[in-house]
């Protein structure tokens, strides 16, 4: 059943393409506080690596360059997938918007399974700040910083990734309740912009963490 | 103004494109040369991020209002990283 049409347009704007710019807008502002939540973060991991270079080059090097590129490859495609679904919705494609949605939540989950080997894979190798720590260079406790920021910042990102999901799951179910017609359909976009955003993010992550210090990677 | 509907060719070619450069990315880290590694690694990222801002988030079909919500962030970001990384750098001069 869809949802009324005084559900549709509520009763603040005087146009439906008031409306949704006003989500729209509202949702950047809401990105930008997330720019400035990640950009403490990036611009600490800057600092860092301006003050110790070395070491954060050898724990880049450290890094698994495949699973670090699959990764990035799955999100890229479930951002595809995303801006597949936002286009269903727009022409009014339900059943669709349905199954890319699903494919999209479905490639997130393959990505946090790649992440979560990963940071196992880590523990493994002693690669996990604090007393157990280890690492194969001259100054230990250098690289550990950038351990320890790759943890903080890989690890706010797979939690935005799991908030994703669960704005996605609430799309499905919504969109099956009947909620999203090509008139009406601004909560999927916002879902998408919110769904890309974390992607640009780890499209960062992976360019610090991973290719840096790529060229002296051991084999 | 109504929302224009971004076609399913822009979005494919956007795809194509961003795999690309993640690859173009990956084989150039391999190559040592020196501090232009990070520049290069972080400029193509940069692409990638406009290339998602402005065609999977429709930064490029947006109103001015929205855009300027979208640029603030991105503007705040830079000064803050940029006036930051001069003092730091400069602390030993």
């Amino acid at each position: 059943m869809a949802e009324p049409l005084a559900l549709i347009l509520r009763e603040q704007f005087h146009a439906p393409e008031q409306q949704r710019e006003t989500a729209t807008l509202g949702m950047w502002i809401f990105i930008s506080t997330e720019i400035m939540l990640f950009g403490g973060l990036f611009l600490a991991f800057s600092v860092y690596r301006m003050y110790y270079p070395q070491a954060f080059i050898a724990g880049s090097a450290d890094m698994n360059i495949a699973l670090g590129a699959t990764n990035t490859a799955v999100l890229i495609c479930s951002s595809f997938t995303m801006a597949l679904g936002v286009h269903s919705a727009e022409v009014g494609g339900r059943k669709l918007l349905n199954l890319f949605l699903a494919l999209t939540m479905i490639l997130g989950a393959v990505f946090l399974g790649i992440k979560f080997t990963e940071y196992y894979l880590h523990y493994l190798d002693h690669r996990v700040p604090g007393p157990g720590f280890l690492f194969p260079s001259a100054d230990p406790p250098k690289a550990e910083m950038f351990f320890l920021l790759y943890f903080i910042m890989t690890g706010l990102h797979a939690l935005h990734m799991f908030v994703g999901e669960g704005i996605l799951f609430s799309m499905i179910l919504r969109n099956r309740a009947g909620s999203f017609s090509a008139e009406y359909h601004t909560p999927v976009v916002l879902a998408g912009l919110y769904w890309h955003f974390v992607d640009v993010i780890w499209v960062f992550l992976f360019a610090i963490f991973y290719i840096e210090g790529l060229h002296l990677h051991k084999w | 103004m109504a929302q224009p509907i971004v076609s399913k060719k822009t979005y494919a070619l956007t795809f194509g494109t961003l795999l690309g450069i993640t690859a173009l990315t990956t084989l150039l880290g391999f190559i040592d040369m020196g501090s232009l590694n990070t520049v290069v690694a972080v400029g193509l990222a940069g692409v990638k991020a406009c290339l998602i801002a402005g065609f999977f988030m429709h930064g490029f079909y947006e109103s001015r209002t929205v855009r300027i919500a979208m640029i603030a962030g991105v503007a705040w970001f830079l000064i803050m990283i940029s006036l930051t990384l001069v003092d730091y750098a400069s602390r030993f001069w």
